[in-house]
């Protein structure tokens, strides 16, 4: 006994050695981990949850339902031109969507995804991004790219894959757009994989002298591919590792049909962040200046601390998750309806505008009629255009020198083409679909 | 072979040439389509069982209601059917699996409102949340669960819900769920595992929605990996891979959800797996494949034996009455190397066709081991019809996936060789 009560004594005074002769003392009692600052406690404590009295993590918002600044919020640096852009982008959304929408159902492209409910999120959060910061999206974020100037002649002929389509040249389903030119990379279906790229792409950008201090990587996701486990890793990489890497969760409610409640069972994605040690905050994704403000503040942070900052903007999925999705199928129309009419980011933020006159009806009218007329316009100018050509197809799958096999199948193909391309009409038609009707591949000599 | 042939190669071809010409001479021939030549399309394809007859008599079906202690019954009295597309067809399986196991478990993203194919549709209802549920997103995660649970002897019936997204469970399949049984000195084992998954492609799916990942199993010893072209097949093959002892990848065909459509026995059956099934006999050529590309190949039978105008005069006379012996392999691995080994011996030729590129598809694996078992009978090299070694192309999906003209062409070239 007695050995054992000299012994806890030695190692308490060794463990108080490895305070640091702070005020933390008398916090302390008992001293601390040799190998962290977790205080000794005698009291048992579970925990399960990062605030201190156990509530979930506040969410930040700066204008209430009315666009009124809410009690003790500040205002975002803006300025009348700032703040009207904002809107201009965030109406011309959902006239893109709707449109897309539309011409998808109508068998003219065969897939689309809408935004619908995420403008402020989207839009918010991309004006508070320098427009060469690294932007790596999931699929939903062509607002981002609209705000860069990527401009609706791009998207159209993305959508339609013809041959103006620089993004994929034809190769991925609509919306999956990439931009070097605009900082956009390269979107990929499976989910989360951009997550630890991010994580990359910030530590490449902390090793670039002439962005270090500059840019952050900023990557977008889902409160459903936040499950992933590339997500997890992506995290505690830009943390370990730092680098200056944003992580916009947008939190819209569901995962297709899942809700959120069945897709984790903590404080949403904002509790995860503590956990790998990065500054954390839940905003308003449906208050457009609590978003603009909070991935402002994020991204000085994170490029200030060279390392992870996260952001989970809440709001909700107001479209179906995809042409491909019927969402009547696992939620009550009503529901949408109301959130529709009850907190639109939209009308929230316009209602903002008029209030310091930066805005009203007459405007309204007039950019709504001009977005519609260059939606429209682009769009009949891209439906009808041809494909890449044919050959395209064998094209950037290697850098640098074709592989025998792939020079072998193309010779394959143009073989074929040769000799059916006229006579079986599937392909006739098909290769009329295609710029140089397949000729570019048949009269092509450098094999 | 070794041996040097006295033959220059083009006039050993001419010869092989004579000699199958006059095979076919002596056969019957393919009975010729109506005037006008409808090709089949999968809706009126000649494979699926349209009436109850049919439907009870399809080849190699086990009843699984019946006592095991006596011998199997072919009694086909008071066996009902139902008309039912591929993805009901996948339902009913898991139906009766749910039923008849209470330790049976069916779960992936968006399974408790029937899945994004509808196949789980009224499962969660009927049974519940705790045996039918959603999980989180996460491949990897579900494809780890399913192990755990397999360990414990119960039933894990995982859906992925698309085979394109089937890479991050990877390590859980090849390096644990294969492994599993070999590492532990057969006291565990994942063998209550089955993943399904939808794959191949639909058209306009492009990179990520369109893939036939099946080859990248290849060598992954301890699993199992099965591929049904049609409703009947789907569930019997399915309630066997439910219940095999080892960890099954089942890889369901999603055009083939709706648009294939069957009498289905709605009694508790299976279809064994690691069997192919012969679907046309015939003694000039092999053709084998699996999945959507099946009825491709019925389109290129047809063609054959009776070209449409346009194409005619690519299809010589000669060789139109060639019969060709069609296979569907069905289970990929372990593949059933003894049915195609036996036809290749009598047909000296075979056209592999799968949707998957050239390069490591599953057709390099069978064309290696077919060349050693039927060497001396081969009268032309094993023909490989595949997707092209590109990611699959949205806007070019159709010069990339094999279709009948392409497989029409790969018979008249192998056959002529
Ligand atoms: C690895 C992987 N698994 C499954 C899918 C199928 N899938 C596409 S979108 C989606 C839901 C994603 O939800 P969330 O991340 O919340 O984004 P949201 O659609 O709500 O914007 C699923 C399951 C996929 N694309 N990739
Ligand atoms: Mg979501």
């Amino acid at each position: 006994m007695l050995r054992a009560a000299l012994l806890r004594s030695h190692i308490r005074k060794q463990c108080r050695s490895y305070v640091r002769p702070t005020s933390q003392v008398s916090a302390e009692p008992y001293g601390h981990l040799p190998t962290s600052q977790s205080p000794i406690t005698p009291r048992m404590n579970f925990i399960n949850s990062v605030t201190p009295d156990g509530t979930q993590i506040p969410t930040y918002r700066v204008l209430d339902g009315v666009g009124q600044l809410l009690d003790g919020a500040e205002l975002p640096e803006l300025d009348e031109a700032f703040a009207r852009k904002i809107y201009e982008n965030m109406v011309q959304l959902p006239i893109v969507d709707n449109l897309m929408n539309n011409v998808q159902r109508q068998g003219k492209i065969s897939f689309y995804m809408t935004a619908h409910g995420e403008e402020a999120t989207m839009i918010g959060s991309a004006a508070a991004l320098a427009n060469d910061d690294e932007i790596l999206g999931q699929y939903r974020e062509m607002g981002t790219l609209l705000w860069r100037g990527f401009g609706l002649d791009n998207v159209m002929a993305q959508c339609f894959g013809n041959h103006q389509d620089t993004s994929t040249k034809g190769k991925q389903m609509p919306v999956h757009f990439s931009s070097k030119e605009y900082h956009f990379h390269t979107i990929s279906s499976p989910l989360a994989t951009q997550v630890p790229q991010a994580a990359g792409v910030g530590y490449a950008i902390k090793r670039d002298p002439n962005r270090r201090g500059k840019n952050c990587a900023a990557v977008y996701f889902g409160e459903g591919a936040a499950s992933e486990g590339d997500f997890h890793a992506g995290m505690l990489l830009a943390s370990t590792i730092p680098s200056p890497t944003l992580f916009i969760a947008r939190n819209n409610g569901f995962a297709i049909s899942t809700p959120a409640s069945e897709q984790y069972h903590g404080d949403g994605i904002a509790a995860r962040g503590p956990g790998y040690g990065i500054d954390t905050l839940r905003v308003d994704g449906n208050d457009v200046l609590a978003v603009l403000s909070g991935i402002r503040e994020a991204r000085r942070r994170c490029i200030e601390q060279g390392r992870g900052v996260l952001v989970e903007a809440m709001s909700y999925r107001v479209g179906h998750h995809s042409t491909s999705d019927d969402s009547f199928a696992y939620r009550p129309r009503q529901e949408v309806e109301d959130r529709k009419r009850i907190d639109n980011p939209i009308a929230r933020y316009r209602k903002f505008l008029e209030a310091r006159k930066w805005w009203d009806e007459e405007e309204e009218e007039e950019l709504k009629d001009r977005l519609k007329k260059d939606v429209m316009k682009a769009f009949k100018k891209h439906e009808t255009m041809q494909r890449h050509e044919v050959k395209e197809m064998f094209e950037d799958v290697y850098g640098g020198e074709m592989p025998w096999n792939i020079k072998e199948q193309r010779e394959e193909l143009k073989a074929l083409l040769k000799k059916y391309g006229k006579d079986w009409e599937p392909w006739r038609s098909e290769l009329k679909k295609h710029k140089g009707e397949g000729k570019e591949l048949l009269e092509d000599k450098s094999s | 072979m070794f041996a040097p042939s006295k033959l220059t190669q083009a006039s050993r071809r001419q010869l092989a040439l004579l000699q199958a010409a006059r095979r076919w001479e002596s056969t019957s021939g393919t009975k010729a389509p109506p005037a006008g030549g409808h090709l089949p399309s999968i809706a009126t394809s000649a494979f699926l069982r349209q009436t109850r007859d049919s439907s009870l008599r399809t080849p190699g079906l086990r009843w699984a209601d019946e006592d095991h202690a006596g011998p199997p019954s072919n009694a086909l009295g008071g066996r009902e059917t139902r008309k039912m597309n591929l993805y009901q067809a996948v339902r009913d399986a898991m139906s009766i699996a749910l039923t008849k196991d209470d330790s049976a478990i069916v779960f992936g993203e968006d399974v408790a409102f029937g899945g994004v194919f509808r196949c789980t549709m009224g499962l969660a209802e009927e049974f519940g949340r705790e045996r039918v549920f959603n999980t989180p997103l996460t491949e990897q995660g579900i494809a780890g669960f399913g192990i755990g649970v397999a360990s414990m002897g119960q039933t894990a019936i995982a859906e992925i819900q698309f085979a394109d997204y089937i890479y991050p469970a990877f390590d859980q399949l090849v390096n644990e769920a294969a492994k599993f049984r070999f590492r532990s000195g057969g006291q565990y084992s994942a063998g209550g595992l089955t993943v399904r998954c939808p794959t191949m492609s639909v058209g306009h799916g492009g990179l990520y929605h369109s893939q036939s990942p099946e080859g990248y199993f290849m060598g992954a010893a301890g699993l199992k990996l099965v591929i049904p072209r049609s409703p009947i097949q789907a569930k019997g093959l399915l309630l066997s891979a439910i219940r095999d002892p080892n960890p099954v990848i089942f890889m369901e065909p999603k055009i083939l959800y709706r648009s294939s459509v069957e009498q289905v026995p709605i009694d508790d059956f299976e279809i064994p797996l690691g069997r192919a099934e012969t679907l046309t006999q015939g003694s000039d050529l092999t053709l084998l494949t699996w999945g959507t590309p099946i009825y491709h190949c019925e389109t290129a039978l047809h063609m054959l034996a009776n070209p449409p105008a346009p194409v005619a005069k690519h299809v010589p006379e000669s060789l139109r009455k060639a019969k060709i012996e069609l296979i569907d392999l069905r289970t990929i691995l372990p593949w059933d190397v003894e049915t195609v080994a036996e036809s290749v011996n009598r047909t000296g030729r075979l056209v592999i066709v799968h949707e998957a590129s050239k390069t490591g598809g599953v057709g390099g694996e069978i064309s290696a081991e077919i060349q050693k078992r039927c060497f001396l009978k081969l009268d032309a090299p094993v023909k490989r019809v595949t997707g092209w070694d590109t990611p699959v192309p949205m806007q070019y999906e159709k010069f990339y996936i094999p279709d009948a003209l392409r497989i029409l062409d790969a018979m008249v070239e192998t056959l002529s060789y």
